[in-house]
């Protein structure tokens, strides 16, 4: 069993780590840029080695120090988390090299499923429909060009090392097909360091829907149900649950079947998710995300088993802690992302301090976060601050559970997305459970809370008892406040 | 009323409401039920006429809509910079009305019990 595991990540995902870690007594080694040595998942590892300034390149995402990082602290293992090296193949190569456990699939998985292109064909050499698409030999314009003649209009320009939307454009029309194929490739090239770019025919008004699978070196593949992702804004999930409302018995049978068939092909171990598009009960799919997922707590919360306490122990080479027939979905969990961003402004991410940050506590509502009041929003990394996970007996119920706690989750000193959240959790659309991955993109401005807004009286009255009172505790606000106060008038502001 | 750092509890046709505040006068961040609304509040709404001046004439006027709770001058006395005049009270929370310079009180405008709109004169200083 692993010993001493250093966590090769930040912000909420390094503080579940932590945490599995405890219960399962291990030992935890945080790493930590310059921007992050006060950060809260620093604090809550049992050790903690500086690798590096703040910009990702030269820390996070710097595999020698991270390596080094693990050397110098004992570590036996490293888990990526998700994002910054997670799925690179030459982390986990590089972990290989120094003798260390990579909690993940082994580095030629990631590299072969790293490829979307590879990924299609091992998923239709396991009898699993893909989105009908093609990858020209011919990668110059013109070649690009007659492949999407070949699928035909709407497609979808895609870059074989994408991910996050990056490298992507739609077209509709084969007039303006060159600057889009441009775009996409210095877009890939730019982001990934590949350029490569294949064709899919882009299926409209579908439904994201993805597969938990789990695999172990001892033979053993199960799956942990489905994941409804299809509130995404730009291919940036938002919302997701399970189950999804789409899913019947049937589909979800043959959906399940086909993930763990992709599995299987690809002798994938570990946790992994299986991407699908879902439009009426046909399915295709999309690609295979080779880590921890961020929505992984939904599957948590239906299941009631410890995703990366699994991770873990299949890592050191145990079996499986579960076989298919114990693994039960009951109830229904939503998970909501709370960014540090500003729908009012383009969704722009947003840095600053957290003058006030109080979680609410309520029965079913879980919180993964990962940062506290006094701390801040940097600009360096990504700008999740917590999600929010409700879970009740139905979907109806859980939805006003997460309602309830985001409507209780007050989060001050810089703008985030807790209105526009909210807007979405109370959408008959929503409630209906009747949305596809373009609902947000499509519903836009609607869903965005409009500036300006009349401020209730009780909530002026509020503040005007919060001018008389001394200046809120806060180092910068007093001497803000100080020069304030120097024009004096009735009311102590 | 205040209920800890920053949580103020605020009754409204008998329900209780909690909003939350933060930051400096002059750019509050104010939470309440999911809302965020960010500004300085000094100088927007139904809020008292602000004046730089600390002696001289002035009327002093209601924040909000409040029920005048205590008064404790009457014309001809001399208050000091500082000194409460009298007592609000709005939405279950009490607003002590100050006095913003040393003055002599000219004239009152209301009586205790009563019922006073934003922005109604309250008291004269010279």
């Amino acid at each position: 069993m692993i010993r001493r595991l250093l966590i090769a990540n930040r912000g909420e995902i390094a503080l579940r780590v932590v945490r599995a870690c405890r219960e399962l007594g291990v030992e935890s080694v945080a790493v930590f840029s310059e921007a992050d040595a006060f950060a809260p998942h620093v604090a809550a590892a049992d050790r903690a080695v500086a690798i590096g300034p703040a910009p990702a390149a030269e820390s996070y995402l710097a595999i020698p120090r991270i390596i080094e990082a693990a050397r110098a602290s004992g570590a036996d293992a490293i888990h990526p988390g998700y994002g910054f090296l997670s799925e690179a193949a030459s982390f986990a190569d590089a972990c290989a090299a120094a003798g260390l456990i990579f909690v993940g699939p082994p580095a030629a998985v990631l590299a072969r499923l790293g490829s979307k292109i590879e990924a299609r064909r091992v998923a239709a050499g396991a009898g699993v429909p893909i989105v009908p698409g093609e990858t020209p030999v011919d990668q110059s314009n013109a070649g690009i060009r007659q492949a999407i003649t070949r699928v035909g209009l709407p497609a979808l320009i895609k870059a074989s090392a994408g991910g996050g939307g990056r490298g992507m454009r739609i077209v509709r029309d084969t007039a303006d097909v060159d600057a889009f194929i441009d775009a996409a490739r210095r877009e890939s090239t730019a982001a990934f360091g590949d350029g490569t770019l294949y064709i899919e025919r882009l299926i409209e008004d579908a439904r994201h829907v993805e597969i938990q699978v789990f695999a172990d070196r001892h033979g053993h593949a199960v799956h942990l149900f489905e994941r409804e992702c299809s509130i995404q804004r730009r291919h940036q999930k938002v919302i997701e649950e399970s189950p999804s409302p789409a899913m019947t018995e049937a589909l979800r049978a043959r959906m399940t079947a086909a993930a763990i068939a992709v599995a299987r092909a690809a002798e994938y171990r570990n946790a992994g998710t299986i991407e699908f598009l879902l439009s009426g009960h046909e399915f295709h799919f999309l690609e295979v995300n080779t880590r921890l997922q961020v929505e992984h707590p939904v599957t948590e919360q239906v299941t009631g088993l410890d995703l990366v306490r699994a991770q873990l122990l299949v890592a050191s080479g145990e079996p499986l802690p579960w076989t298919q027939d114990r693994i039960l979905q009951r109830g229904h969990a939503i998970e909501a992302r709370i960014y540090a961003e500003d729908p009012e402004q383009a969704f722009l991410p947003q840095a600053g301090p957290l003058l006030l940050y109080r979680e609410p506590r309520m029965p079913g509502v879980r919180i993964d976060s990962g940062v506290v009041e006094g701390g801040a929003v940097s600009v360096y990394y990504d700008p999740l601050i917590a999600k929010v996970i409700a879970t009740a007996e139905t979907r109806g119920l859980a939805t006003a559970k997460l309602v309830a706690a985001l409507r209780d989750f007050p989060v001050l000193g810089l703008r985030t997305n807790i209105p526009y959240l909210l807007q979405i959790l109370t959408h008959p659309q929503f409630a209906r459970g009747a949305m596809d991955t373009g609902f947000l993109d499509r519903e836009g401005a609607t869903l965005v809370h409009a500036a300006g807004d009349e401020i209730p009286a009780h909530v002026r009255a509020a503040i005007a008892v919060a001018s008389r009172q001394s200046p809120v505790p806060s180092q910068q606000s007093s001497i803000l406040n100080r020069g304030a106060r120097e024009s004096w008038d009735p009311w102590g502001r | 009323m205040p209920a800890g750092d920053g949580v103020y509890r605020v009754e409204v046709d008998g329900r209780m409401e909690t909003v939350y505040v933060a930051g400096p006068p002059h750019d509050r961040w104010v939470f309440w039920n999911g809302h965020i609304y960010r500004g300085d509040f000094r100088e927007s709404g139904p809020s008292p006429r602000r004046t730089e001046r600390t002696t001289g004439s002035q009327t002093l006027t209601a924040p909000m809509p409040a029920t005048v709770v205590t008064i404790h001058v009457k014309p001809g006395d001399r208050v000091v910079k500082g000194q409460v005049v009298m007592l609000l009270e709005a939405m279950k929370m009490e607003l002590p009305l100050r006095a913003p310079g040393d003055a002599v009180v000219a004239a009152v405008h209301c009586r205790e019990g009563q019922l006073v709109k934003a922005d109604t004169p309250l008291v004269d200083l010279n």
